[in-house]
Parts: C-alpha cells; sequence; structure tokens
C-alpha cells in the first residue's frame, strides 16, 4: 500500500474511531479519580483486564452474553472500586499532609494494587491468554467490512462516553463532581458533599474501565497482563486533554487512536508499544506539571 | 575516630566476613549471598536518587538492563573487565541524555514516567533485536559463580560507600534539602537541576554494571528478562520496608526480602509478585518510615523517657 492508500483507507480510519473511543472511556474513568481526589491510579488498566475477565467468565460459566453481561460487570468493578477507597484511601485523604506526599504515596498504593490484581488473576485462571467469538459475522459498510463485534464495541464505548459527559453536564451531582475538580475548597464551602463526590467518582471510575474490558474482550485476546498499556494511553489522554476536560479527552483519545492505528500502519506491527511509550514520554517531558498547571493556563 | 570512619568501620568488617564466604560455604549458600548483594548493590544507588531527593524511581531496572545488554552483545569480543565498565558508562550516558527533561517533571509524574522510560527502553530493544533478527543470544563460557559473588560484592561495597559519602556531603545535604522543598532550596541558592542530575546519573552508574555482571548469570540472555519490572518494583519494596534517611535502611530491606526472593521468584513468580505488592501496601499505610525509622523514633523516645 502506498503512503495515500493508507491515509485514504476507511478500513483504518473505523481502526482509528474505534481504538480512539475506547481510550475516551478508559481515560474518563482516571480523569474523574485523578480531577477529584489527585490520585493517580496506575491500576485503572487492570480493571479494565478485570473486566474482560469478568465478560468471560460470565459467557462461559452462565452463558451471558457479553453485552448484557456488561451491566453486571460494572457494577462489580464499581463495587471493587468502593471497597478500595474504603480500605485504601479514605484514611490517607483525611489525613492533613500535604498534597504532595499523598500524591506519591497513593501512586505506591496504586502500584502494589496493580501488581497485586494482575498476579492474583494470573495464579487464579493462569496466564494464558483467553478469548471468545462473539458477534463475528462481517457488516459491509460502504467499503469498509466491520466485524459485529467491533461495531457494537465503537456505538457501547460512545454511549457510555456520552452517558457520563451528560451526567457531568446537566445533572446536578455532576455539576458538584466537576465543581470538586476544579474548586475543591470552594466546592466544600458551598455545601457539596465531597467524600460522597470521592465515593462516586471511585464507582464511576471503576465501572467505565469495567465496561471498556467488556468490549476489549469482544474483539481480541486478552491475558492478565494487557492492563499496563491501557493505563499508560489514558495518562497520555488525560495530559493531553486537560484534568476533568471531558471534551478534551474525547480529542486526545481520538488523535491517540489515530496515531496509534496509521502509526503502526505505515511502520510495523512490531513498533506499536514502543510508540505508545514514545508519545508517553513525549506527553510527559512536554507537559512536565502534569495535569494541574496544564488546567490553570487553559 | 572521625565520625565518617565510624560509619564506615562496620561495613568493612560486614565486607570482610562476606569475603570468606565462599571459601566456607558451597554453591547454593554463595548463589544466596551473591543475590542479597545484588540487592543490597541496587538498592543503595537507588537510594542515593529516591531517598535522597524524593524522586522516586520505579523504573530503575532500565539501567540494569542497559548494563546486561551492553556486556552480552560485547561477549567475547571484549574483555570482560572493559565491558563491565563500559555497562556502568553506559547507564551513566543514559541518564545523563535523558536527565534534564525526565527531572523537570516533578512527584507522581516522575514515578509513573520512569516506569514508562524503562518500557520504553525495553520495548525499543526487542525492536532492534527483531529487525537483527535475533530472538535470544546464548552466552559460551560464563564466569563462576565464586567470580559474580565476588563482582557483587565490590559494586555493594561501592554502592554503600557511595551513598555513605553523599548521605554526608555538602552536595547531599543540597538533595535533602530540595527534597523537602525544591523552590525554597533554589532560592537559597542551591543549583536544584544539576545537583538533581548528579544523583540521577550516580544512581545509574552501579545498577549498569550490576545488570552486567548479572547478564552472564544465566546461559542465555533475553531482553524482557533483563528489563523485567520485578527488579523495579523488589527495589522500592525493599527501600521502603528498610526506610530512613541513611544506609542502614537499604540493608535491612534487602536482608528481610532476600529470602523470599531466593525462595519464591523462580519457583511462584506471580505469588512472589503479590506479596510483595502486599507488602509495599501494607509498609505505606501502616508504616511508611519503614523499619529502620520506625527503630528511630522508637530509640529516641526510649532515650526521651530516661533522662
Amino acid at each position: 500500500m502506498t503512503l495515500l492508500d493508507i491515509l485514504l483507507s476507511g478500513q483504518l480510519l473505523f481502526s482509528a474511531l474505534l481504538l480512539g473511543s475506547l481510550y475516551a472511556l478508559v481515560a474518563l474513568g482516571l480523569n474523574l479519580v485523578y480531577g477529584t481526589m489527585r490520585l493517580l491510579n496506575v491500576a485503572h488498566g487492570d480493571f479494565v483486564m478485570v473486566g474482560a475477565y469478568a465478560a468471560y467468565g460470565l459467557l462461559t460459566l452462565l452463558g451471558w452474553s457479553p453485552l448484557w453481561a456488561a451491566g453486571l460487570v460494572a457494577v462489580i468493578c464499581a463495587l471493587a472500586g468502593l471497597c478500595i477507597y474504603e480500605l485504601l484511601f479514605r484514611s490517607l485523604l483525611s489525613a492533613q499532609s500535604s498534597v504532595t506526599r499523598i500524591e506519591s504515596n497513593s501512586l505506591l498504593l496504586f502500584f502494589g494494587l496493580s501488581v497485586i490484581v494482575q498476579n492474583t488473576m494470573a495464579l487464579s485462571v493462569t496466564a494464558t491468554p483467553r478469548g471468545y467469538q462473539y458477534l463475528d459475522e462481517i457488516y459491509r459498510l460502504g467499503g469498509v467490512a466491520m466485524t459485529g463485534n467491533r461495531l457494537a464495541a465503537l456505538v457501547v464505548a460512545l454511549v457510555a462516553c456520552g452517558a457520563v459527559g451528560l451526567f457531568l453536564r446537566f445533572n446536578v451531582f455532576g455539576l458538584a463532581l466537576r465543581a470538586v475538580i476544579e474548586r475543591p475548597d470552594a466546592a466544600r464551602v458551598v455545601g457539596v458533599n465531597i467524600e460522597l463526590v470521592h465515593r462516586v467518582s471511585f464507582c464511576i471510575g471503576f465501572a467505565t474501565a469495567g465496561i471498556a474490558g467488556v468490549l476489549v474482550s469482544m474483539m481480541q485476546e486478552f491475558s492478565p497482563f494487557i492492563g499496563f498499556p491501557f493505563t499508560i494511553s489514558a495518562f497520555i489522554v488525560v495530559i493531553l486533554g486537560g484534568l476533568g476536560n471531558i471534551f478534551g479527552g474525547f480529542i486526545a483519545a481520538f488523535l491517540l487512536g489515530a496515531l496509534e492505528t496509521y502509526g503502526v500502519a505505515l511502520t510495523s506491527p512490531n513498533l506499536s508499544s514502543v510508540l505508545l511509550y514514545g508519545v508517553f514520554v513525549m506527553a510527559l517531558v512536554l507537559f512536565p506539571q502534569g495535569l494541574v498547571a496544564h488546567r490553570a493556563t487553559r | 575516630m572521625t565520625p565518617v570512619a565510624k560509619e564506615i568501620v562496620p561495613w568493612i568488617v560486614l565486607s570482610l566476613a562476606a569475603a570468606t564466604l565462599p571459601s566456607i560455604g558451597g554453591d547454593y549458600i554463595v548463589g544466596v549471598g551473591m543475590v542479597l548483594l545484588m540487592w543490597l548493590a541496587l538498592t543503595q544507588s537507588w537510594a542515593i536518587l529516591s531517598s535522597m531527593t524524593g524522586y522516586v524511581s520505579i523504573g530503575h531496572v532500565v539501567f540494569y538492563g542497559l548494563g546486561s545488554y551492553v556486556v552480552v552483545v560485547s561477549w567475547q569480543s571484549l574483555p570482560l573487565a572493559v565491558a563491565i565498565i563500559a555497562a556502568g558508562l553506559v547507564s551513566a550516558l543514559f541518564a545523563l541524555a535523558v536527565g534534564m527533561p525526565v527531572l523537570r517533571v516533578r512527584g507522581p509524574y516522575f514515578v509513573i514516567l520512569t516506569f514508562g522510560l524503562a518500557e520504553l527502553v525495553k520495548f525499543a530493544i526487542i525492536a532492534l533485536e527483531a529487525r537483527m533478527g535475533i530472538a535470544s543470544r546464548l552466552i559460551f563460557g560464563a564466569p563462576s559463580i565464586q567470580f559474580i559473588y565476588y563482582a557483587m560484592l565490590l559494586l555493594a561495597a561501592a554502592a554503600t560507600l557511595m551513598h555513605i559519602v553523599v548521605h554526608r556531603s555538602r552536595f547531599g545535604h543540597a538533595l535533602r534539602s530540595l527534597r523537602e522543598n525544591e523552590v525554597a532550596a533554589e532560592s537559597v541558592g542551591i543549583p536544584v537541576a544539576r545537583y538533581k542530575l548528579y544523583a540521577y546519573v550516580l544512581s545509574a552508574v552501579i545498577p549498569g554494571m550490576v545488570g552486567g555482571v548479572m547478564g552472564l548469570r544465566s546461559t542465555y540472555f533475553e531482553v524482557t528478562q533483563a528489563f523485567d519490572p520485578t527488579i523495579s518494583l523488589t527495589i522500592v519494596v525493599m527501600a521502603v520496608i528498610g526506610g530512613g534517611d541513611g544506609v542502614y535502611g537499604p540493608l535491612f530491606g534487602v536482608v528481610f526480602l532476600t529470602v523470599l526472593s531466593e525462595v519464591l521468584w523462580t519457583r511462584a513468580p506471580q505469588l512472589y509478585m503479590v506479596i510483595l505488592g502486599l507488602l509495599l501496601i501494607l509498609f505505606m499505610l501502616k508504616c511508611p518510615e519503614g523499619l529502620i525509622g520506625r527503630y528511630t523514633t522508637w530509640a529516641a523516645a526510649r532515650e526521651g523517657k530516661q533522662r
């Protein structure tokens, strides 16, 4: 294929859109948890993996269709998020220590959590990659061929992102949540229940990760160790899109999806990890203050 | 005795005792001792950056892996001593090259960046090897375990000495002041950016050489093993368990965990990782100052009572 063929290919455009919507969904949860609590959840991608295995388990053991199982998986992941908040982070957040100390300590806690989740999963279901077939009939739209599962994943990811976006824009509690992201102290002054906001952010964050995991499991093979690259891509999206900025996050997610899809198409699949981590390192080096200063200049 | 001598003497005694181990113990004991010394060298080097400046690295394996790669690639075409020194130099040069932009990133972003950087270098080398058509490299005529043991002893002693010297020096005080408050440190005239870079480079040299020597321990070389994130994690957990602000914390953490790593890492790696994760969370929540830190406050409180 020539360069022009690659750039004009509808097939690749579809892949880029799909990847972008998936990244947007994963990054959404990371953005909420970081925005409201300044907790950098490096275990975020591991809950994508948990969601994938949960869908696989529900399908193989109970025969649930993954699309219907997504709702239950979201609830399971939200509960897991709530437990983690209560066990690990509530006391940490209420302790009156400096923000930087909380940020660094919480990162090590999430790092430990990530290691535990990955390896517990590997211990209980082995590290062999799994996969299943679901909605794999092919649809044609214009010149683009797509399997049913990829189409469904695109729709579900967009709907889930849109739902959270609308909640944050129009629901009173969603507004309170955004207020906590932008001015935590002022939000407390006007009577926002900060702790409830924290709980809800954890729940939404983990639930969206779980749903993303279900979508991933419909399309590709997965192992207990697929999570970290998702964390990294979510980081890139949040850094480039801006803290608490849902719309900016969408744009950044689709950019990253396009970059990865076309980058791999133009070079070789061997380089996809190099590309991802390269973009990550560049993004942090270009915005060394991370997300907060980025927001202040907006 | 001067205070420096007082601090160094126990370590000299320990080193001499360790030097006699190969003549009294069998290969198994020497193997465990070697692993212990390896972790000590790595954790002391890590502490020069992360304990002193507060810039926590969870990707220190990048230096180990680079050193390993240098020695394995140059195996049997360069004399071993030259290759090991080259391994240290390459790690240091890498730290020097990426240090300036990387150390501008602060707090939690720096932490996650170190991990990403290690993965980036790992995948870059994998892609490079794939392009050259090499899946794994065999190593023939690797040195004996006794040789590796003495090399590790030397490196562990060098790393500890480096940590002691930096810790007591004017430079070390400057590093600690920037850990407490970087802006304040800069405003009293400490060249913050330069000093952070020095600490970063210093903490990279010995891990590069350790990786170089350890690369020869097995008969084949695989990139994913040389850049295994488990190594970074183990260093962090050892340092967190030991805790404190000095050279004894790493020693305690290393002794505490080496047996566990020796028993479990190769036989049940996943269980080992789960235990490491649990220990990390437990210590961060219940005892963030580490064993040495807790002992110091306890001893100080007891002294206060006696007066």
